[in-house]
């Protein structure tokens, strides 16, 4: 309880240091919303006036203690740009992200972790350079050639997928998993060396431990000492880098959900940046700084299921 | 279309994405429109029919030939639904408050009606409105609304309805400079709306096309304008009725069976929008989406030898706002007239059409107009010389001791880049030196309305009625961003404006033309083309009617008509 409590105040105080930065930051680019707003045919005047009116011209504290203010009462206000309240907005938009970042993930755990294995059981043998020239090809690959690459094949060749747009789970299951594959695996491909790459080092350091030894001395067979002995201890790096990985990807997917057109979190949060909508922005920035946080505090929680000696280190002597 | 019908687009998809960028958007202008009004049309009461002959066609790049008849045309039917894709998506769709780019069109031409529109000579007539009629010296103007209109509402299109609609743009500083010089509204009767001016006006039907820069035209259910969220449920008198909208994922559309004229023939449209050109072109040619336009020249090079094989069907617009680069006149050495002539005399605009895989598509072009429109008149707007770029910017460093040195200005974007790169060699080969500066568009229109620039690539002038550059051409509006002012300009530009009489307004524009050759506030790059790309039984875009059946103009500026399109299926 204590661990939760503490870990509650750091996000309030991760919160309040993002927030600021975000809107600190925005602030300060060239260009303001009003330009957004009005266009160019609006005269200096005109945006002068609607610069009043939104108090654009108060100091970026006395905006931002406005805006927290309103905040911490539930009202993440509403958007300069659309007039929709940004948590209607963000409502509609969370959960296509959402899906988008597990369904990446577990396309890119479900390639990274058998190719690891196969690496660390015979490293340096024909079958482990072959793994890791893929996993290098991959990695060297631009997301965005990546994605239009899939749609060339997937979609506009093949027409097994869709080549975008969003079809909500609830509605047609078979349909959204159309929509959502060739963007899930866009997105988890780019993943796959990297995870490959730390589990298959992990494994041949945990494969020398004397543990090890000791299961293969008994007779255990090689799948049961990797499932039941080495995969778990092994893992532990590979799952803090997944929730980086989960917590960044939260934030936003952008390049994948514009390619793919999918109205995520990221199109929202870009769209925001280029028109200055602070207020937009700002909600974004919470639910972003909310998601890596507690997918941080589910690696920990996770690490002291994995690793007994974490569960016991942290037990109170 | 089936896909074993369709040209493969695999290697372009990878290859030319970047290319995929559009000049004018990615540089220039701010909002949400690269482009302004349809261009040849002379959008006037009077205008003539000949030269002016709307540059729309289907079936192929010889935009003034009609097409060939090998078959009888089918009959149309009713039913089926088809899918749109955009190039972006909107912040909302309450005509005098949002400004919309070509995607906000489209989907507002479905559901909102416009007061008046084009015929397919590209005049001016009314649309919604039954009659739209001026006074003799065109400072009172009489709308005149056809009975039995509703709006999906339920509520009644009358007098009063307009009213409100031109009030509620009046109060919007993103409208009111549409119809900056209405002084009144007078509601005479159910059905009449008198609408005063504080000058002569004789252009002002030409603000009610409902275009970039005449959006006010499209008429909003009062209801939705009171609405807090009216943008977000748009209610108009069009075609189609609004269902649905889920902002950057899709907006549906259902046939409006009470619709004021015959019903539309499809049942459903669902616009959305793909913000990546490379992969709104991959769904065209998926078949998830049923049309799309493009103003990627390359796209419709590609896509015009599709249509001569019958594969899919391409309508292409007149041509839109022209390529351009802008000089601030007030900054040296740009304040000399001899320097912006000598930098755009070095421009060899071919090799720029090739850098935008734009042979075949764009034109050269000598003044804001191009040289197949009504408006246009030859004057001495110089051409490619180099020899005579470098003796000038001799002249001008012989005599000021100065060196031709400035930033350009351009969006981010590589493509932008490329293109500045290309324009920056020319310059340096006429001994000029450009520092190429990139900004975000949002901070590089504040830069230009603040006059924080030297010399920059811009957009969203010219290529319209001449009317819509009242603002940029003529001093004291605060938009003049060239800074160029001229009494000889601002003369013509307010005669022009003040008849609706199409050969004293040509005048007036032949006079604005030549003052632009000689000053060169304004160096004009080429004109950009905007086609829509539909699926090959996707039939109609191009045969859209009038209330009293005569052709319309079925596209302008990318902004098409859904209310003839139709299935043949």
């Amino acid at each position: 309880m204590r661990i939760l409590a503490v870990r509650f105040v750091r996000l309030v105080a991760v919160l309040l240091a993002v927030t600021f930065a975000s809107f600190a930051m925005v602030s300060l680019l060239p260009g303001d919303i009003v330009t957004a707003l009005l266009g160019e045919r609006a005269t200096p005047e005109d945006q002068q006036a609607v610069r009043e009116e939104l108090r654009l011209d108060d100091p970026i504290p006395v905006r931002y203690v406005r805006w927290l203010g309103d905040a911490v009462q539930g009202d993440l206000g509403t958007s300069y740009r659309t007039g929709q309240p940004v948590a209607e907005s963000l409502s509609q938009r969370v959960g296509v992200t959402l899906e988008l970042v597990v369904l990446s993930q577990v396309v890119a755990l479900s390639l990274a972790v058998p190719m690891a294995i196969a690496g660390a059981l015979r490293p340096g043998s024909f079958l482990d350079r072959s793994l890791s020239g893929v996993q290098l090809g991959l990695l060297a690959l631009p997301g965005y050639l990546l994605a239009l690459g899939l749609i060339a094949i997937f979609a506009v060749r093949l027409g097994w997928f869709d080549t975008g747009g969003y079809v909500p789970l609830r509605d047609d299951p078979l349909g959204n998993l159309r929509s959502m594959a060739l963007p899930a695996f866009a997105l988890g491909l780019e993943q796959v060396a990297m995870y490959a790459r730390v589990l298959r080092s992990d494994l041949i350091a945990t494969f020398d431990q004397q543990f090890i030894w000791l299961a293969r001395a008994k007779g255990n067979p090689t799948h049961r000492i990797v499932t039941r002995h080495a995969l778990r201890p092994a893992s532990l790096g590979t799952i803090t880098l997944a929730g980086i990985t989960l917590g960044r990807l939260i934030g936003g997917a952008v390049l994948i959900e514009t390619i793919f057109a999918l109205p995520g979190l990221g199109r929202f949060t870009i769209d925001s940046i280029n028109n200055r909508d602070y207020m937009a922005l700002q909600g974004a920035v919470v639910v972003a700084t909310v998601g890596f946080v507690i997918v941080n505090v589910a690696v920990d929680l996770l690490h002291s299921v994995l690793d007994p000696r974490i569960r016991s280190a942290a037990r109170p002597t | 279309m089936t896909t074993s019908t369709r040209r493969s687009h695999l290697v372009r998809l990878v290859g030319l994405a970047a290319a995929s960028a559009f000049i004018a958007v990615a540089c220039g202008g701010n909002d949400p429109s690269a482009v302004t009004t349809s261009s040849a049309a002379p959008a006037t009461t009077a205008a003539p029919t000949d030269s002016s002959a709307p540059d729309t066609t289907t079936g192929g790049p010889d935009t003034t030939a009609a097409p060939e008849t090998t078959a009888p045309a089918p009959e149309p039917k009713p039913g089926g639904s088809i899918v749109v894709a955009l190039d972006n998506e909107s912040a909302g769709f309450n005509p005098t408050n949002d400004p919309w780019s070509n995607g906000g069109h489209n989907v507002a031409k479905a559901i909102f009606d416009s007061l008046a529109t084009y015929d397919a000579e590209g005049k001016v007539v009314p649309y919604l409105a039954e009659s739209i009629t001026p006074s003799e010296d065109s400072t009172v103007w009489t709308i005149t609304l056809r009975p039995g209109v509703s709006f999906h509402n339920g509520e009644p299109f009358n007098a009063d309805a307009v009213r409100i609609n031109f009030e509620a743009s009046l109060a919007s500083p993103v409208a009111k400079d549409q119809l900056s010089l209405i002084s009144s509204l007078e509601v005479l009767d159910e059905l009449t709306l008198q609408v005063n001016m504080s000058q002569p006006w004789g252009t002002f039907m030409t603000k009610l096309v409902g275009e970039a820069g005449s959006q006010v035209g499209y008429m909003a259910a009062p209801a939705m304008l009171a609405s807090p969220d009216g943008n977000r449920n748009p209610i108009g008198t069009g075609p189609f009725v609004f269902q649905e909208w889920v902002p950057d994922d899709r907006l549906v559309v259902v046939r409006n069976e009470q619709y004021w004229q015959r019903p539309a023939y499809l049942e459903q449209i669902t616009f959305r929008p793909f913000p990546d050109s490379t992969a709104r072109q991959a769904a065209f040619d998926a078949g998830d989406v049923d049309a799309y336009y493009t103003g990627d020249p390359a796209d419709l090079v590609d896509y015009l030898a599709q249509d001569e094989a019958g594969e899919v069907n391409v309508t292409l617009g007149s041509p839109a706002g022209p390529d351009m680069i802008m000089f601030n006149t007030t900054v040296p050495p740009l304040d000399d007239a001899r320097v912006r002539r000598a930098l755009v005399m070095a421009i060899e605009v071919e090799r720029l059409f090739a850098y935008s895989n734009g042979v075949g598509v764009k034109q050269p072009i000598y003044a804001p107009y191009a040289t197949d429109s009504f408006w246009y008149v030859e004057t001495d707007y110089p051409r490619y010389d180099l020899e005579g770029a470098k003796a000038l910017i001799d002249e001008y460093v012989a005599e000021t001791g100065n060196p031709v040195e400035f930033d350009f200005a351009g969006g981010p974007d590589p493509f932008v880049v490329g293109y500045q790169e290309l324009i920056q060699s020319m310059w340096a080969e006429a001994g000029a030196t450009a520092s190429i500066v990139s900004r975000a568009q949002a901070d590089n229109i504040g830069k230009v309305i603040n006059g924080e620039y030297e010399v920059t690539l811009w957009g969203n002038m010219g290529g319209g009625d001449p009317d819509n550059d009242y603002q940029y051409f003529r001093s004291g509006t605060g938009l003049n961003f060239s800074r160029y002012t001229s009494p000889v300009i601002d003369a013509a530009m307010d005669a022009g404006r003040a008849t609706g009489d199409a050969e004293e307004r040509k005048k007036q524009y032949a006079i604005v033309q030549e003052e632009l050759a000689k000053a060169m506030p304004y160096g004009w790059l080429g004109t950009n083309k905007l086609g829509i790309v539909a699926r090959a039984d996707l039939l109609g875009i191009s045969d859209f009617t009038l209330p009293d059946g005569t052709p319309g103009q079925p596209m302008t500026s990318g902004h098409f008509f859904l209310k003839d399109a139709w299935l043949n299926v």
